[in-house]
């Protein structure tokens, strides 16, 4: 009876901290099929941790369904979150740990299939020295696509946003619907637009500024195609609306009333643009860049479609090494190095502009 | 009429200034639908050879025959099969946490949102190698699973994100109130939630759908030999530039402009009635 | 080459794909992705029906009618596909399946003659019924027992053809005759070489007087990948390509490229700018194959269909289109039957080089697995991608 007694309020302890019992159950079975899927564990041992993961996910549930109103509210975010958290942990978590694995992994020869797990340090040092070509110009290539599509983005959303008035929401889907058809035919189409008979070049050749070009170094011996400037036009022209939208949502935000404020305030437009609208439109700012960054680094499409060899970039050498190559240590570690660097690039980006919102 | 105007007195120069600005913005248009001129007007030529990519003549052959590409249309299939699929699955998964992480406050909520964030910026090279590795090392074979993987993987964080900032706003004692009025809760979601929800859930699988079709980097690592509709016309156009693609790419674009002008009307006549 | 290559390491496997999932039965990552995914395609013997041969050839290298005809003529059903488009690529696809013992989609690849050699030392082509196969008499005598496959047991040639210099000459100006040519400082940044090492490779040392078939190590080569190096650096090149020359140097963003000869025999028929030689330093000639893959229960059809394609007057229809030099006996007598634009092709020097261009024609010489792995690394490093 006593004994009863006792359990009772052990267990009614134990459903007292149902938010904490949700989170630790949550991270267990993250932690659970992470180490399934990424082969921390095997044989045996994986059909425990396995069995283990649906004894505890029962329990969860029963405790859900025995408990009462509270406990429920309690665990619902844990139940709601859950399926989302294991998909991402099984297919995002585990597969950056199994890419790490293989990036220290090595082949004996070319032909060899199924690399080794041994240490292999030297994986990194390669795709450090040999591709660094590749990661220089991936790096250089995103960052002025990404300045050039702040230059076209910001005023275009400007407009948008305080001069569109009820055309607004057309507008923005004009700047939108383009990018609905396939990035591959859009890429395809500036093949067309930039070939050495194709109009650019000869409106360029019309006006007599190939040598001004030239001398920009945008042309190169009188062709646009396959040079540095159609690798980053093509990058620029596909991430633009990854730029505007985010900007022009924050520009949406800004209270109109303000505006007038600050226009009887500093009387010149230029002085209210730059005390409010500027930093208001910071967060925006600042989702653009990363949105556009971070994919055009990662880009190999512009530079295969657009580029010459001169102009590969670390997506392409990836892909290369990964799928012709067959070389996949070393495609491992380039993309490890490719994450490192962006992660690191975005976290002291942060610290300097950043805001808590990204999206 | 203009918000600026009231207090100041416009200069030429502003004046100007303001006319160069919105001409800024026109060419900034203009740069953006040129390639899908170029796009659209291809689809009416009639090409010499194999290649689409001088202009020879008009045409509406290809528009009578849009599906004569075999290969290509199967390939269409294949693309609009796997992002129905994935679609379903990470709108799913995707609305559940965005609902948890805006109705409850509760311990982990911002280790989470990291979490969510991650797959968004991680570069597509990265993602589609890693979740590839992962298939070559546990012995997977490539194909339509892989790619719906794949594809909802990267569009669970996307709708998650853009519901939850849909509904930031979103008052969840309404839920209760039907609750206290006697709704179960399963009732009071299905009958006050959803509809309410439900606009910012649609516009976000829309969105991930069209990142599905359109999807080549990670889906170029995780296929095998199945192929996509973007990567048809990546092995294709090494070969032959049929203008069937014009005719396709075309038929998705004013597809996507009759639902953005659907969906803004529906919209648009929703907040009238609410405001009414 | 087999022994190494097929050396499987158990211990890895143990480690990195036996591990986790795969003890668990049915809770095994396969499985539930087979169970969430919606039916996993692939696995054994051929996709979709028993009966249906799936070929697996280069983008546009058959004409438009010979797969039906074969359906009709037999009652075999044919499943045509045109993925081939890159040796290292096709074999990086399938070699995951076929190292662990399983079938791949395919029943019959079309690997150039080296990657033939590869996938037939590595035991993953299926030795051909040849009494199945009575056309096999047709093959050219020039042809026959290759070294990699002497009796041709495993392997049959699709076709041949050799690898030159193609240019626009309304983008050069004048008509080339050389490989040198290709170096021409008037052209920078207007040239194209091909991603087939064996083909831009072989040209180059053939401008620089070395024999392609003579060579057996690397330091033989050294001097052509230097030379394509230093083109690469000072912007001689606009880009490698594979299958994907021919729309620049149909607009003449290529002014010349190192090309496949019956590329330019169907580009030359829409666009009479494009021209082909034989370099006079020489060509590489080269064959792609048909070969029958592990796995695959279609050794009936795989015979039909060689077979098929061995009778000369079909292999006229094929040649007629696609303009590559078939490897069947007799196929210039039918297209001269065929009349028209097929009976101009048997006139073709292309089709059918001079004897003069013939002595110049060179087959690059097979590398030992050690030398093959420097000559695919090297050149990846220049390509750059």
């Amino acid at each position: 009876m006593n004994l009863v007694v006792d359990r009772r309020t052990r267990l009614a302890k134990f459903f007292d901290r149902a938010d904490i019992v949700g989170l630790g159950t949550m991270l267990l079975l993250a932690l659970g099929i992470v180490a399934v899927g990424a082969g921390w564990v095997d044989g045996d041992a994986a059909r425990v941790v396995i069995i283990a993961l649906v004894v505890v996910l029962v329990g969860i549930i029963a405790m859900a369904v025995m408990g009462n109103g509270e406990v429920r509210r309690k665990l619902a975010p844990y139940g709601l979150l859950k399926p989302g958290i294991l998909w991402l942990a099984l297919f995002f978590l585990a597969p950056v740990w199994s890419l790490f694995v293989m990036s220290l992994s090595a082949k004996e020869s070319r032909f060899d299939f199924w690399p080794d797990f041994s240490w292999h340090w030297d994986n990194y040092r390669t795709a450090l020295t040999e591709f660094r070509p590749q990661f220089v110009r991936s790096f250089s290539y995103a960052g002025i696509a990404t300045l050039l599509t702040l230059i076209i983005g910001f005023p275009l959303a400007y407009v948008i946003a305080f001069r569109g008035g009820r055309y607004k929401t057309i507008l923005l889907g004009l700047v939108v619907v383009p990018f609905f058809t396939s990035y591959l035919i859009r890429t395809l189409a500036w093949q067309n637009l930039l070939a050495d008979s194709g109009p650019i070049v000869s409106i360029i050749d019309d006006l007599r500024l190939t040598g001004l070009f030239e001398s920009l170094n945008i042309m190169d011996n009188g062709k646009l195609m396959n040079t540095p400037a159609a690798v980053i036009g093509g990058l620029t022209y596909n991430f633009l609306p990854f730029m505007v939208l985010p900007i022009y949502v924050s520009m949406e935000k800004i209270d109109v009333r303000l505006l007038d404020a600050a226009h009887d305030l500093y009387s010149t437009g230029r002085r209210a643009f730059r005390k409010v609208v500027l930093p208001l439109t910071f967060p925006g700012i600042f989702a653009g860049t990363l949105l556009t960054f971070i994919p055009a680094a990662g880009d190999f499409i512009n530079a295969a479609l657009l580029g010459s060899p001169n102009t590969t970039m670390i997506g392409n050498s990836i892909q290369d090494q990964f799928i012709r190559q067959n070389n996949w240590p070393v495609a491992g570690a380039m993309s490890l190095v490719l994450m490192a660097i962006i992660t690191v690039a975005v976290m002291i980006y942060t610290k300097f502009l950043g805001t808590e919102d990204l999206v | 009429m203009s918000r600026f105007g009231r207090g100041a007195v416009k200069s030429r120069r502003a004046r100007f200034g303001s006319l160069a600005l919105n001409a800024y913005a026109g060419l900034a248009l203009f740069y953006i639908f040129l390639p899908i001129f170029v796009v659209v007007l291809f689809s009416f030529n009639k090409p010499n050879g194999k290649y689409n990519i001088r202009w020879q003549r008009f045409t509406l052959d290809n528009w009578a025959n849009p599906f004569a590409e075999k290969a290509l249309t199967e390939a269409l299939l294949v693309s609009l099969r796997i992002a129905v699929a994935s679609t379903l699955i990470a709108t799913v998964l995707g609305a559940l946490m965005a609902i948890s992480l805006s109705k409850y406050k509760f311990r982990g909520g911002t280790v989470v949102d990291l979490f969510l964030v991650l797959p968004l910026t991680s570069p597509e090279v990265v993602l589609g190698s890693s979740l590839a590795t992962l298939f070559i090392n546990n012995d997977v074979d490539f194909g339509y699973p892989t790619v719906i993987i794949a594809h909802v993987m990267f569009q669970i964080s996307f709708v998650a994100l853009t519901v939850r900032a849909r509904i930031r706003g979103f008052d969840w004692t309404l839920e209760q109130a039907a609750m206290d009025l006697g709704a179960s809760p399963l009732a009071a979601f299905r009958k006050v939630t959803l509809p309410l929800i439900a606009p910012g859930i649609a516009a976000a699988a829309m969105l991930s759908f069209a990142l599905s079709i359109d999807d080549f980097i990670i889906t170029y690592f995780n296929a095998g030999s199945l192929l996509t509709f973007p990567l048809q016309i990546f092995g294709e156009q090494q070969r032959k530039i049929p203008p069937q693609i014009n005719v396709l790419a075309t038929m998705i674009l004013i597809v996507s402009v009759s639902l953005l002008v659907v969906g803004t009307l529906a919209g648009n006549r929703r907040r009238r009635r609410l405001e009414a | 080459m087999s022994n190494h290559a097929q050396r499987r390491n158990y211990s890895r496997r143990e480690f990195f794909i036996r591990s986790g999932l795969a003890g668990a039965g049915a809770l095994s990552l396969p499985a539930l992705i087979a169970a969430c995914g919606g039916g996993s395609d692939g696995g054994g013997g051929g996709g979709g029906g028993a009966k249906t041969l799936y070929f697996e050839n280069w983008p546009a290298y058959i004409d438009g009618a010979t797969e039906a005809d074969f359906e009709a003529a037999t009652g075999i059903a044919m499943t045509y596909k045109e993925g081939y488009n890159d040796n290292n690529e096709y074999f990086a696809k399938v070699q995951t399946r076929l190292s662990s013992d399983k079938a791949i989609e395919a029943d019959m690849l079309a690997p150039t003659f080296w990657m033939a050699s590869r996938y037939i030392n590595l035991g993953w082509a299926q030795k051909l019924d040849k009494s199945k196969i009575p056309n096999a008499k047709n093959l050219r005598s020039d042809l026959r027992d290759p070294g990699f496959d002497p009796g041709n047991l495993y392997s049959m040639p699709w076709q041949t053809g050799t690898a030159g210099v193609a240019y626009n000459i309304d983008a050069t100006g004048r008509e080339l005759t050389s490989v040198a040519d290709l170096f021409d400082p008037a052209f920078k940044g207007k040239i194209g070489m091909l991603t087939e090492m064996r083909d831009t490779i072989g040209l180059i040392l053939l401008s620089e007087g070395v024999d392609p078939s003579s060579i057996t190590t690397f330091d033989d080569a050294a001097v052509a990948f230097e030379k394509l190096e230093k083109a690469k650096a000072d912007g001689q090149i606009r880009q490698f390509t594979g299958n994907d020359y021919m729309d620049d140097l149909d607009t003449g963003n290529f002014a010349a490229c190192v090309a496949w000869s019956g590329d330019v025999v169907q580009l030359s028929r829409d666009n009479p700018s494009v021209r082909y030689i034989i370099p006079e330093e020489g060509a590489t000639s080269w064959y792609d194959t048909m070969i029958w893959m592990k796995g695959s229960e279609q050794s009936d059809s795989v015979a039909e269909w060689i077979n098929y394609v061995y009778d000369p007057a079909h292999a006229a229809k094929i040649a007629a289109e696609v303009g590559y030099i078939s490897p069947v006996e007799g196929v210039r007598d039918e297209l001269v039957k065929m009349g028209g634009d097929a009976a101009m092709m048997a006139e073709s020097t292309i089709l059918f080089p001079t004897e003069d261009e013939k002595k110049r024609l060179r087959t690059f010489a097979s590398l030992s697995e050690e030398e093959e792995a420097k000559f695919d690394e090297a050149f990846a490093k220049i390509t750059g991608a």
